[in-house]
């Protein structure tokens, strides 16, 4: 393994060449990783993996005009080389008056706990296989003729980043992940499901209950129906609700905004959902799968309120974005120019997803399915992939054939809970969400 | 090369390995992107790398460095085959056909080498497809993108076999994101256009076909409403036609699908699964085609594979692995997207053959249905056969003619409903829908297409 110094000498090497071919700006990723993996089919293992990455990423900037180059060879011949290479686009790109400057170093940049973990560096494979075959087994126990398929995966990475400025940081971080997808075939009928866990500490992974809960819940599947077009209630499950809060989030981003291809332009500080909705963007939860202490560029994050109350209170800024408009970046910035939130955590309401779900007599209850409207239009028109019928405050039957449509914002003014409990991945909490009178197209 | 590559095959086999493949892929890449106005993100990119993959005691393994050299392929050996014991744990008890050997040299085929093609000639290109995009959308105009992306791959298959496939292929895909506005109204039009050739793409590529194109559709939908909810008889433009072809059935006819149980067609070989006047292949040898290849990523030669003939389920696709698992000859779909990843079974241009019918007869008998037009995405649940297709822009039709204009518009099915529901196939063809398609985490380059196609039914998610 590449050790720190080596690895930020590499940063700092392409960084100087960039500048001495000509940039005015550069920055720099070097990044050094392991990844183990293994596969999993008809309940047993396809394969298992091992990758060892590098790359060193300069992007440099000439009056605006960018210039990438990218090599996988963590040495310093192709530091130098990648370095002059972007210089040399960057001289051939068009200039771009909106661009300012690269960040400055930071004075401070937060400290956010548990995002590695020196475990997960060195694991073992027999390890991740043992959780997979542990998962398989229990799958099996709930239900013998289910199909598992899925993967299990550990990850360790390393990047130093500097840029032409003075900034020049090195984190490492570490993943451990693993999902089952359970299959139940019967007479002819199909029902499956999918479940997860995964943690940036092993301490955060519970390797247990994934291959049961996917295989209990992939035989109330079976025996799907159609349903009649007609509009009622939907009630979004937690792996449900998170399509919509990233949606809102993924519109907010600055560069769509000012490239004029949003659905919130214009939206800023106004309501445009009901008063149920608020969402924070937190990048310094410890051990949060979306945690970080700086962004894609450098900038240091911290938390922030992006809606309040139905209100949007901020877009998402990268330094370039921020540039344009004038205000001081968010700490959302990537180098490829799309803003990038961190953990998302919605605001929480009274009552249970249990009460949501027992005080609606004719609904639709969405398992999973992204909600996701069109980041140009706002429009919504997405299927149920996995959802129930509710009747007379109960999930009834599974539904199959089943879409959703309307206006993205419409939706969000017609939301009138979230649930005061949740499902808790590091970081990320997902609620349930209700949203009243939601065209439901069936094929009955 | 060639020798580090055999030697690290024979030392797999010498160690245990009932099989072993050694992959080297060597690609550079060029991207340009052009927004409002200015060429102002250029990026090139140089990767290389080696893959090893051993099978033994009926498990794999698979291990890749970047590095190539004798010592980092050593351990990329040594990791592969670890990964293997680990795995014979429990492992899918795979095993591999006994084939002949194969050596060839493939050169890349391209008529203009977009290597020898400097940027700023490239950069000159987009600008003329956006000045006519943006001339078209007048003060309509919100937003602009140009993109422009070429890529040289060189590809070296060596296996126990005794292969020994040296391949090189480049491609060259455009595409185009218009964003007309009108008041508070915004709405967006896309094209793309993709081959596996040089810059001579582009300098046969009009605007018209591109970019204006793009720019006709956003600024026609700033004007479209809605579409209605409900079940409706639908017919399919060919780039729906593609994305139905690809997502309902495509996925679920890759073999590894089949054996493993997860396709909703498994057990089904040589049943009627479809209406008589369906008739889909998957054809990785038709030139010049953005998905197309002469061998494959385990040194397999490419075929035109009949998937479903004449509604009957008659073939799949195949690596090796499952090719010997269902006793049946290899047709060369195994596909990795690059060193790090291992050979999957994958689809490669994949398409419903022409019928007899024409559009205006397709639509005379609807008094209400929907015709949808500019394919953009989709996705299945292939255990379930549940296929989601996306298309940007759509048509009421009403009392057998085309009426108002809708916009985005989603239909949702069932892959065994929705073959037997077609009751016309067109005697059109196109197949213009150069993408990515991803499955277990990797990206390789497919098209899809076909003709004119109505169903008899479909689910529709509308907002009125």
């Amino acid at each position: 393994m590449v050790d720190v110094d080596y690895l930020e000498k590499l940063a700092s090497i392409a960084c100087d060449a960039a500048i001495a071919s000509g940039a005015e700006f550069a920055d720099v990723s070097s990044v050094v990783g392991r990844s183990l993996r293994v596969d999993l089919e008809s309940n047993a293992i396809k394969s298992c993996s091992s990758q060892q990455v590098g790359s060193i990423a300069v992007r440099a900037i000439v009056a605006g005009g960018t210039g990438w180059s990218t090599s996988d060879k963590l040495s310093e011949e192709s530091a130098v080389e990648a370095g002059k290479n972007a210089a040399a686009l960057a001289k051939l790109a068009e200039p771009d008056p909106d661009f300012k400057s690269l960040p400055a170093p930071a004075e401070y940049y937060p400290d956010v706990k548990g995002l590695y973990d020196p475990q997960l560096a060195s694991f073992d494979a027999r390890h991740i296989i043992d959780y997979a075959l542990a998962n398989i087994d229990e799958a099996l126990a709930v239900c013998p003729d289910v199909n598992c398929e899925g993967g299990f995966s550990v990850n360790y990475y390393q990047e130093s980043f500097a840029n032409s400025l003075g900034i020049l940081l090195t984190d490492i971080s570490s993943h451990i992940g693993g999902h089952i997808m359970a299959i139940v075939k019967r007479d002819g009928d199909v029902g499956s499901f999918y479940e997860f866990d995964s943690g940036r500490v092993l301490a955060d992974f519970e390797p247990n209950g994934i291959g049961a809960s996917a295989a209990r819940q992939a035989m109330q599947f079976l025996g799907a129906r159609k349903l009649q077009t007609k509009r009622m209630p939907i009630i979004l499950g937690p792996l449900a609700s998170r399509s919509v809060f990233e949606a809102i989030v993924s519109a907010a981003d600055a560069e769509d905004i000012q490239r004029g291809r949003s659905f919130l332009i214009g939206k800023l500080g106004e309501k445009i959902a009901s008063d149920a909705v608020t969402i924070g963007d937190d990048p310094l939860i410890a051990r949060g799968l979306g945690s970080r202490r700086h962004d894609g560029e450098g900038v240091p994050c911290r938390p922030m309120v992006i809606m309040e109350n139905g209100v949007l209170k901020s877009y998402l800024f990268s330094t370039y974005t921020a540039g344009k408009a004038g205000v001081p970046p968010t700490g959302h910035g990537t180098r490829g120019g799309s803003a990038s939130p961190s953990n998302i955590v919605p605001g929480l309401g009274t009552k249970t997803a249990a009460e949501l779900i027992a005080e609606t007599q004719d609904g639709l209850y969405i398992n999973i399915g992204a909600i996701e409207p069109d980041q140009t239009t706002g429009d919504v028109s997405a299927t149920v992939d996995f959802g129930f019928k509710i009747e007379n405050g109960e999930l009834a039957y599974p539904v199959t054939g089943t879409m959703i449509g309307g206006s993205f914002l419409e939706l969000l003014a017609n939301v009138d809970a979230v649930s005061s409990d949740y499902r808790y991945e590091p970081g990320t909490i997902m609620p349930t969400v209700r949203i009243q009178d939601v065209l439901v197209a069936g094929g009955k | 090369m060639k020798d580090l590559l055999q030697r690290l095959c024979d030392a797999a086999v010498k160690r245990g390995a009932s099989f072993a493949e050694a992959r080297v892929v060597e690609a550079e890449s060029t991207g340009i992107i052009r927004q409002d106005g200015r060429a102002d993100k250029l990026n090139q990119s140089g990767t290389s790398g080696l893959g090893v993959r051993v099978l033994k005691d009926g498990a794999w393994g698979f291990a890749s460095v970047s590095d190539v050299t004798a010592d980092t392929a050593n351990i990329a050996l040594d990791d592969a085959l670890n990964m293997a014991e680990a795995s014979s744990t429990r492992s899918t008890e795979a095993r591999m056909p006994t084939i002949a050997s194969l050596t060839d040299n493939v050169p890349a085929r391209a008529e203009i080498d977009p290597r020898t093609v400097k940027v700023d000639r490239k950069m000159a290109a987009l600008g003329g497809y956006e000045q006519a995009a943006q001339a078209w959308a007048g003060d309509k105009l919100a937003n602009s993108i140009i993109g422009y992306y070429d890529r040289f791959d060189r590809e070296i298959v060596c296996n126990s076999y005794g292969t020994y496939i040296e391949q090189e292929m480049i491609r060259t895909f455009l595409h185009a994101l218009i964003v007309a506005r009108d008041g508070s109204v915004l709405q967006r039009g896309k094209a793309r256009v993709g081959a596996c050739g040089g810059f001579e793409l582009v300098e046969r590529t009009s605007a018209d076909e591109f970019s204006v194109k793009a720019a006709k559709l956003a600024v026609s939908l700033l004007t479209a409403l809605p579409p209605p909810a409900g079940k409706f008889p639908v017919v399919f433009h060919p780039s729906i036609t593609g994305l139905l072809t690809h997502e309902a059935v495509g996925h679920n006819a890759e073999a590894d699908s089949i054996i493993n149980g997860t396709s909703i067609i498994s057990g089904r070989l040589g049943e009627r699964i479809g209406s008589e006047l369906v008739t889909i292949i998957d054809d990785s040898t038709i030139p010049d085609a953005w998905g197309s290849y002469k061998y494959d990523s385990e040194g397999t030669p490419g075929e035109r594979r009949v998937l479903i003939d004449k509604g009957v389920l008659t073939g799949f696709m195949h690596s090796l692995e499952t090719a010997a698992k269902m006793g049946v000859p290899a047709n060369g779909s195994a596909r990795a997207q690059s060193y790090n990843n291992r050979p999957i079974v994958r689809m490669s241009n994949t398409f419903i053959q022409p019928g007899a019918s024409t559009f205006e007869e397709m639509i005379r008998d609807i008094d209400r249905g929907i015709y949808l037009k500019g394919g953009e995405y989709g996705y299945v649940f292939a255990e379930r056969g549940q296929f989601t297709c996306h298309a940007g822009e759509a048509y009421m039709i009403r009392n057998g003619e085309l009426a108002e204009q809708l916009r985005d518009v989603s239909v949702t099915g069932l892959t065994l409903e929705a073959l037997m529901n077609i009751d016309m196939v067109g005697k059109d063809f196109e197949m213009k829908m150069p993408g990515m398609c991803g499955k277990d985490g990797q990206g390789v380059p497919v098209d899809n297409g076909g003709p004119h196609i109505r169903m008899r039914e479909l689910v529709v998610g509308g907002r009125v």
